[in-house]
């Protein structure tokens, strides 16, 4: 049998002339195809045509949209590196744990504590979500870019707008979700070697439910902000790696800057974030740590601009693939 | 109806300056002339119920990819017709807003291709492009499309069956698109196209890959979709697939639109040019070969190899039918069969781009 026989055979079925779709009332909003006659044109979608905005259909498509990413980048073989990094530092804090006199004293939680904090700041932060966040949002428009598949979207009665931002939150929703429980996990694997009644007495009465909570928060706006710099980056250049390596660059180089350029780095609103200060090294330029909320709404800032920046290039995006 | 991308009304290859840069394949004459239906138009002529190209050029960078298009293009199916790096591919991306024209203007049925959220209400569009969103299978596919769509679950789904129904793939539907061959991929991208029921279907190539009986039934299918009223635009560079399936066909090349219409009427108004060719089976050939010669229209009439009948060229065809009738009526000759012989889209592309060949656009 050759192939085009085998088509016909896998196919099973010839083509035919449609049944019937299942006829009803349809819910607010929603295109109607119902009862339509064979190769009867769909009717238009109430609100989107209609002036106004139409935010039930806008919600369905912003689910629509997060299901699909979840379905084809998340779910399959092409997250499994982001999986495991996502579980490198818990396993690094596991592997502490298990590993017999890796504790020098089990009733000095400074020394977890201060383990923590240079973990998170040294490997979480600055490796394990930077990276994470190159992966997922690096990807969300480039990678259909390259596979010729963005085209699927733009073929559909969605915004351009909207697709951008369903793709950013999906994108933030898992990162916030594998970072998060990374962070939660290594805080937690972090104390669990110490003394279980000064645990419990540093988390129910201590600063520990705070510190977890700033670590938890400074997880949330790296993703955002980072999230929304390798989205927009995305739509500049070929291979946001390159860029993105450059970024990770300054990052890393932000303890010498100047502290005008410090000013210009993630690193420096999200490290005065943290909950404990660590020490910068000899050779660090020293400069004043902006304050939480002026990190807060700096970072929150940069992440709507980025993302609007991302919303006005995808507007004017075209699919030619032929410079990709 | 009218050959040549506006300006005078085209004749034929030698006819008119043609396009700029001499790819106008042919030569036909750039200009609106319109005699039909199917003419070049202006953006206002019916615009809310057609597909209008107005003056529509497209770059890439020093690239052409197609230049001064007129295009008014009514309901029915309309072929896009030309050889790899014609411009059709471009005409269709333009035409559906993932490119955006250097110059000119595009409305499908009075709407901006710039609105997506309006547009893909009542367009439908399966590109060339043989690439999937990795890691679903086909139901999967358009189902999670038709959800983008902003249908609910349980129409999605309907919808989703229905058009995997109608390609035939209801039971290919739960496996991986990966796994499907050419043809299957095919018949899934134009299910997805046609899942929303729409207005306006443009098919990039959609015959390649297909056996002979898939594509039958898709011919089938797409008449069927034509009778309803639908606009179906289906691109191919075989051009007798395209005479099998049109209604009217645009025919391109280098980047030009060097003929549109019914293929009858483009090749009408190359007779002068171009002697229509007439294959004629009879029991008396030389008869007839002797009462062609005395009219001043038939330029040529040659015996067959097997002297089973003659094969003419006229430059006027309907007066040659006449001379026939009058033949078989008063000298009582049998004819076996009459057929023009070069009145399909190939012979007419043909001549159209023989004077000028086609000068590096793209697809």
């Amino acid at each position: 049998m050759n192939g085009q026989a085998q088509d016909a055979a896998a196919a099973g079925s010839p083509l035919r002339p449609a049944p019937p779709l299942p006829a009803g009332p349809l819910p607010d909003g929603a295109p109607a195809a119902g009862p339509l006659p064979d190769a009867a044109p769909a009717r238009g979608v109430a609100g989107s045509d209609h002036g106004g905005a139409p935010w039930a259909l806008w919600r369905r498509q912003l689910g629509a949209v997060a299901r699909l990413e979840l379905r084809k980048s998340f779910l399959g073989k092409r997250a499994l590196g982001l999986y495991l990094l996502a579980m490198a530092p818990p396993a690094v804090f596991a592997l502490r744990a298990m590993l017999p006199r890796a504790i020098a004293d089990p009733g000095n939680l400074g020394d977890a504590t201060l383990l923590m904090a240079e973990l998170y700041q040294g490997f979480i932060l600055r490796v394990v979500v930077f990276l994470g966040c190159v992966a997922i949002f690096g990807n969300l428009v480039r990678r259909e870019v390259l596979d010729r598949s963005l085209h699927f979207y733009f073929l559909t009665p969605l915004r351009r707008e909207l697709l951008v931002l369903a793709k950013y939150l999906t994108g933030l929703a898992v990162s916030l979700t594998l970072f998060g429980a990374s962070t939660l996990a290594s805080f937690f694997l972090a104390y669990l070697p110490y003394d279980a009644r000064l645990r419990a007495g540093f988390l129910l009465h201590g600063p520990g439910l705070a510190h977890l909570g700033a670590y938890l928060l400074v997880t949330a706006l790296a993703c955002a902000g980072y999230g929304a710099a390798f989205l927009a980056l995305g739509f500049f250049f070929r291979s946001p790696a390159i860029p993105a390596l450059a970024l990770f660059g300054w990052e890393a180089i932000h303890f010498l800057l100047p502290p005008v350029l410090k000013q210009v780095s993630v690193i420096h609103y999200l490290q005065a974030l943290c909950p404990v200060p660590l020490s910068q090294g000899p050779f660090a330029l020293l400069a004043d740590a902006p304050s939480t909320w002026v990190s807060i709404c700096g970072l929150l800032a940069l992440t709507v601009v980025l993302v609007a920046v991302s919303t006005l290039r995808i507007r004017r995006m075209e699919i030619s693939y032929l410079d990709d | 109806m009218t050959a040549g991308t506006g300006g005078a009304p085209a004749a034929g290859p030698q006819a008119g300056g043609g396009a700029a840069g001499g790819g106008a394949g042919g030569g036909v004459a750039p200009g609106t002339g319109a005699a039909g239906g199917f003419a070049a138009g202006t953006a206002a002529a019916g615009a809310g119920d057609r597909i209008v190209f107005d003056d529509v050029s497209k770059f890439y960078g020093e690239v052409l990819g197609v230049n001064r298009v007129r295009l008014s293009i009514p309901p029915g199916i309309t072929g896009l017709v030309g050889p790899n790096g014609s411009g059709k591919t471009t005409l269709m991306n333009l035409m559906v807003g993932l490119l955006r024209p250097s110059r000119g203007s595009v409305r499908v049925l009075g709407m901006a291709t710039d609105r997506p959220e309006q547009l893909f209400r009542r367009v439908g569009y399966a590109t060339q492009y043989d690439a999937f969103p990795p890691g679903l299978t086909g139901y999967q596919l358009i189902e999670s499309l038709l959800r983008v769509h902003g249908y609910d679950p349980r129409q999605a789904d309907a919808l989703a069956w229905r058009a995997l129904e109608r390609v035939g793939m209801v039971e290919a539907g739960g496996r991986k698109v990966a796994a499907y061959s050419k043809g299957m991929r095919q018949r899934v991208k134009l299910a997805q196209a046609i899942a929303h029921q729409p207005s306006v279907l443009v098919l990039d190539e959609p015959l390649n890959g297909l056996d002979p009986m898939a594509r039958a039934e898709l011919i089938a299918l797409l008449r069927e979709l034509a009778g309803a009223g639908l606009w179906v635009v289906v691109s191919s560079h075989i051009l007798h697939e395209v005479d099998l399936i049109s209604d009217q066909v645009v025919m391109l090349n280098g980047g030009y639109v060097v003929a549109e219409g019914d293929i009858v009427g483009v090749r009408d108004e190359m007779e002068e040019q171009h002697p229509a060719q007439v294959l004629i089976r009879c029991d008396r050939p030389d008869l007839l070969a002797a009462r062609a010669f005395a009219q001043d229209h038939v330029v040529e009439a040659r015996m067959l190899a097997d002297r089973s009948g003659l094969l003419l060229r006229t430059r006027d065809a309907a007066r040659f039918y006449q001379m026939l009738n009058r033949v078989v009526v008063d000298e009582g000759l049998t004819v076996e069969s009459v057929a023009p012989a070069d009145a399909d889209v190939e012979a007419v592309y043909q001549y159209l781009i023989d004077a000028e060949p086609g000068n590096g656009g793209r697809s």
